[in-house]
């Protein structure tokens, strides 16, 4: 799939991610930016989550950044999946 | 029991209600913060169930401003609660988002995922945040970079509103002693003429130079973002407004030398300007030893007539000339593109906006 506008989602409070996701042009490939309190705990499993749930929507040339403050895998999870949608226009912007 | 209240509300105010403002004052006045209503665009309050104003938050364009939490409420959420809701908006509307603050403080905002730029000690450091950085910048700043043969690789930064025989001198200078010229633009559109003219003009007016780069100055080259004073009256120099030409200078030879290889910049004697004679003096300490040499070239002046003091040419008198319905007397201030320009019909709205307005920039 394409994402269709910039979108964001999450907040910058403690245990929460922020996500930005900006389209890029098609063959531009993935490129995540992933800034973390933890990142040297756990920055392996977030990208891995990450990574899964881009093959799960098959989002192949898109840019994410994201700046986490220690969130859980389901609010990980949670965050991006709501950026995704937003971005493909599948759920209506707040 | 002792629980935490953290249930906060949040709300934006009506800039246009004397109660609203006044509330925000107020609170920022107990943290020793002056709060000007007519430098921002938007203000938000966040308060608690009991009422008590927990912190607030504003913007003005991409620029988040006077964010200030209560004493008593630093360690909960407030802040992030507040620096989210403003990024959030802006970023619907920008690719990008900045925050100057105390360098002591700016921690507070790289806690959060906000990345340093620069800091000019003791007032400002400025932070970014957004899909795109000053990397993306610097990305663009690859693509036009020149393989060079020695070192003499020249750095001009113009506003040209409107571009003159001042500017074309200096840039012809740099051309004949220099390898490569970058020429950056102001891209900044708060000049009485907007970039798109003045870039054409430029463009047309150095095109006999082969070995000149016109480079937008994007964000990061006296923008509103990186050095608000410029763009404000000139008469007054403040220690503020020093700071901001240090914190401009130090993000060019910081993130835009490397990136081109610059070892020279030049400049022309300032005259007439607070602002920009402050602005040299900021490159004249930040630079040389960043390896920059500063190159002070003496203004240009057309023909001696007023006796002792030479007619430098300058900008800002051929918009007073505009302004005055007297553009026959800085003709030859003017190259010949933009000679023509302002005798055309294209320039009319220019005229107009000239004669409404006083900025100096």
């Amino acid at each position: 799939m394409t994402p269709k506008t910039a979108a964001q989602a999450g907040t910058f409070e403690s245990s929460d991610v922020l996500f930005l996701i900006e389209p890029l042009p098609e063959k531009s490939g993935r490129k995540i930016e992933l800034f973390s309190t933890v990142l040297h705990q756990y920055g392996e499993s977030f990208n891995k989550i990450v990574t899964e749930m881009l093959d799960d929507y098959a989002l192949t040339d898109i840019h994410i950044i994201a700046r986490d403050k220690g969130a859980l895998e389901p609010t990980i999870k949670a965050r991006l999946e709501t950026a995704i949608n937003r971005s493909l226009q599948n759920i209506q912007q707040v | 029991m002792n629980f935490e209240d953290t249930d906060f509300r949040q709300e934006t105010i009506d800039l246009g209600n004397p109660f609203d403002v006044k509330l925000v004052k107020d609170f920022l006045a107990s943290l020793d913060l002056v709060f000007d209503p007519s430098e921002v665009e938007s203000t938000m309050i966040v308060y608690n169930l009991k009422g008590d104003l927990v912190g607030t938050g504003s913007h003005q364009g991409r620029i988040l401003k006077y964010i200030a939490v209560a004493t008593e409420y630093r360690d909960t959420t407030a802040f992030a609660l507040i620096v989210t809701n403003l990024t959030g908006k802006l970023l619907k509307i920008h690719k990008h988002t900045f925050v100057f603050t105390r360098p002591e403080n700016a921690v507070r905002f790289a806690g959060l995922g906000y990345t340093r730029i620069a800091t000019a000690e003791p007032l400002f450091t400025v932070l970014e945040f957004g899909f795109e950085s000053i990397r993306t910048y610097q990305a663009y700043l690859k693509t036009l970079a020149v393989p060079t043969h020695n070192n003499t690789v020249a750095a001009i930064v113009v506003n040209c509103n409107p571009f003159t025989n001042g500017h074309k001198y200096l840039i012809e200078n740099a051309a004949a002693m220099n390898e490569v010229v970058y020429l950056f633009v102001v891209e900044e559109d708060r000049s009485a003429f907007p970039f798109s003219v003045r870039w054409k003009l430029i463009e047309a007016g150095t095109r006999h130079l082969k070995n000149v780069v016109m480079v937008k100055g994007g964000m990061y080259v006296v923008s509103g973002a990186t050095f608000p004073s410029y763009f404000l009256k000139c008469e007054e120099v403040s220690t503020v407004m020093q700071k901001q030409a240090e914190l401009d200078v130090t993000i060019f030879a910081d993130y835009i030398v490397p990136v081109l290889g610059i070892t020279r910049r030049y400049v022309g004697t300032e005259v007439y300007c607070a602002v920009t004679r402050e602005y040299n003096q900021a490159m004249k300490k930040i630079l040389p030893p960043k390896g920059v040499e500063v190159i002070e070239l003496e203004r240009k002046a057309v023909g001696s007539n007023t006796g002792l003091n030479p007619n430098y040419i300058s900008a800002s008198k051929v918009r007073q000339a505009i302004r005055e319905d007297r553009l026959e007397d800085v003709l030859d201030f003017l190259p010949e593109v933009t000679r023509d320009f302002l005798l055309s019909d294209e320039s009319a709205a220019i005229h107009a906006k000239i004669k409404q307005e006083s900025s100096r920039h």
